[in-house]
């Protein structure tokens, strides 16, 4: 059984008489461990799919399961205590907290969690190495770089070790060279503390760093084969 | 997460501060309404109210206009269930309702000391007893004349000597200036020779007040002036009748300072959420529950209402307790005094009024559509 699996999934918006239907009985299975990465033209669905998996948003019809908990199958309360242990979201705007410092907006998942202070303490100081910001715990957002702050929002979504991290566009609103210290990061933290990643990009360069990499087109998942060369923007 | 609040609180201090602030004067007054209300329970309700009876002139009001022979004090003491019979006469500088009422109380300076619960602070009792001109003077009148012992303190025809201070667990009974029943008598513009203003008549143990009241009004209709006996407390709540109506009026404006802290702390606590509706998107998304957000709010909320409303509540209890306050007519005082109950009473309402006070908001927040909110700018 895949670490992620969804049946059957289709969800629409009503916007005044308008109908869009972004995903229709889509499917699609992710493995523990995988690094993927998927585009798509812009309306396609992306972020909602990434809002379905989290749990944030609802299906009209199918099922997703994460880890073998039926996630379309819990009530909000309950999924947010799933999301607290299994889940990490990675904004495009890394959405700190803005009145708690780097190290206080890291911890805030573990406050979810039963830990002790020191292995609390312990967790928050490996997310922050990990993501090389032992150094600005003690700043503010206001007071971080925007690659610095996409970078505590990382190691906000890694910290409670959760099953899978979802991402979307992380890179999309920072600098060439910024963006290419993130792509490393989450390379990373795929191959070395083994995290299941989705994430969603504009940009097929940082799709390139993905181990598989998927295109949503019009309702349906195309795999591109990892070998193709890739156009250069 | 305590942390989380008390952060968003500081980083809007101003708007923090000035909610704050205007918790804090609302309870203030809230307070000092409570203490009025208090002050007139007590009067009515209290221990002594019960125990004791005020013989009265039929339909006379103001003590200066009631005179009564001294000797019927003879005739009360022999009714069934009488213990002791004090004859007093009053004095006062101001008939009607004032906050700077001067009492006077001119009796026998033994049986004050045996029927009243009073204790001196200053000073000694043989003083008092020895001279004729001497007084013991109210806690709360001595405060707010700045009176101390050794003292001439003159007012209109009088003028006495202070041979000491006292405190009662009466609070009324501090707004009192207690004489000899002699000096007062004699007291220029009085005439009082063998007058008094009224009989205070102490109940036996087991003796219903209102039959003895019946029937020493019996027994005295024979004499030369008809009298009234009420219960002490019914006595004081009549000669207050106007000041009672006022503070009936008083008590609404405790609920509109209820009314006030409420809508202030509601204004702010829902400007602070609608301004951060996408941080509790996203800390429901990192998985934060529902109810925790909305216990977050609440506790915002609880917080600005309770640092204001112990603020508000301690600095009227301070006030209360320097001040020495009191609203008297009539020869009747209303003691101003603070209280551990008005204390318990006002937290307990800053903390129900902040639970209250967030409760909209916080639902707001528990239930805050997450996509939308993040999409939000
Ligand atoms: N709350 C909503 N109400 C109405 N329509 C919506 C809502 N959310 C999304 N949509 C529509 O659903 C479609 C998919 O939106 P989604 O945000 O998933 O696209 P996306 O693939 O992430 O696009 P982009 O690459 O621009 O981020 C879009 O056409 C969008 O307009
Ligand atoms: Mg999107």
């Amino acid at each position: 059984m895949a670490l992620v699996e969804l049946r059957n999934v289709c969800k629409s918006f009503t916007k005044g008489d308008q109908t869009i239907t972004p995903l229709d009985h889509v499917d699609l299975d992710i493995e523990a461990g995988e690094f993927v990465s998927l585009m798509g033209p812009s309306g396609t669905g992306k972020s909602t799919l990434l809002n379905l998996i989290s749990g944030i948003d609802r299906v009209d019809e199918g099922s997703i399961s994460v880890g073998g908990v039926g996630v379309t199958e819990l009530s909000r309360g309950k999924l947010a205590d799933w999301r607290a242990r299994n889940l990490g979201y990675i904004f495009q705007t890394h959405n700190l907290i803005p009145v708690l410092t780097t190290y206080e907006n890291v911890e805030l998942p573990t406050l979810l969690l039963r830990l002790s202070s020191a292995q609390r303490r312990q967790r928050v100081e490996l997310a922050l190495e990990a993501v090389g910001l032992t150094d600005r715990s003690n700043h503010y957002p206001s007071q971080l770089s925007g690659g610095q702050e996409q970078r505590v929002g990382i190691a906000r979504a890694i910290v409670a070790h959760p099953q899978v991290v979802v991402a979307d566009e992380p890179t999309g609103s920072l600098d060439t060279k910024t963006s290419e210290q993130i792509q490393v990061l989450l390379q990373r933290l795929n191959q070395e503390l083994d995290i299941t990643l989705l994430m969603v990009t504009h940009d097929a360069e940082v799709a390139a760093i993905a181990s598989r990499r998927l295109l949503l087109d019009e309702g349906k998942f195309v795999e591109q084969n990892v070998d193709t060369p890739l156009k250069k923007s | 997460m305590i942390k989380y609040v008390i952060k968003t609180l500081w980083r809007h201090r101003t708007r923090t501060f000035l909610t704050v602030s205007g918790a804090a004067v609302a309870m203030f007054v809230f307070c000092f309404v409570g203490s009025v209300q208090e002050g007139l329970n007590r009067l009515s309700n209290g221990e002594d109210a019960n125990r004791s009876l005020i013989v009265f002139q039929e339909n006379r009001f103001c003590p200066t206009s009631s005179r009564l022979p001294q000797d019927y004090a003879n005739q009360i003491g022999k009714i069934d269930g009488v213990a002791e019979v004090m004859p007093i006469q009053v004095w006062t500088n101001n008939c009607r309702a004032s906050l700077d009422i001067v009492v006077f109380n001119g009796a026998d300076p033994e049986k004050i000391q045996q029927n009243r619960p009073l204790q001196l602070v200053e000073g000694n009792w043989q003083e008092f007893e020895s001279r004729r001109d001497a007084a013991i003077v109210g806690k709360n009148v001595a405060t707010r004349r700045g009176i101390s012992r050794g003292d001439q303190f003159s007012i209109g025809n009088i003028s006495v000597n202070v041979a000491g201070i006292f405190e009662s667990n009466v609070p009324a009974e501090e707004n009192l200036i207690y004489t000899n029943l002699n000096f007062l008598q004699y007291t220029q513009g009085l005439d009082s020779a063998g007058l008094v203003t009224q009989h205070e008549v102490m109940l036996q143990n087991n003796a219903d007040p209102d039959r003895v009241a019946r029937e020493i009004d019996q027994a005295l209709r024979a004499g030369p002036v008809a009298t009234t006996t009420r219960r002490k407390g019914a006595f004081q709540a009549s000669t207050l009748a106007d000041l009672v109506d006022l503070i009936g009026f008083a008590h609404w404006l405790g609920f509109a300072c209820v009314g006030l802290v409420l809508t202030l702390v509601a204004t702010t606590t829902v400007m602070s959420v609608e301004d951060r509706m996408k941080e509790y998107a996203v800390l429901q998304t990192i998985g934060i529950r529902p109810l925790r957000t909305l216990r977050l709010v609440l506790t915002e909320s609880t917080l600005l209402c309770l640092v204001g409303g112990v603020a508000g509540t301690g600095l009227a209890l301070l006030a209360l307790s320097l001040g020495g306050f009191a609203i008297g007519a009539e020869g009747s005082t209303i003691a101003f005094r603070p209280s551990f109950d008005l204390l318990v009473y006002g937290v307990v309402v800053s903390l129900g009024l902040g639970v209250v006070s967030g409760l909209v908001p916080a639902i707001q927040a528990a239930r805050v559509p997450i996509v939308k909110a993040l999409n939000q700018p």
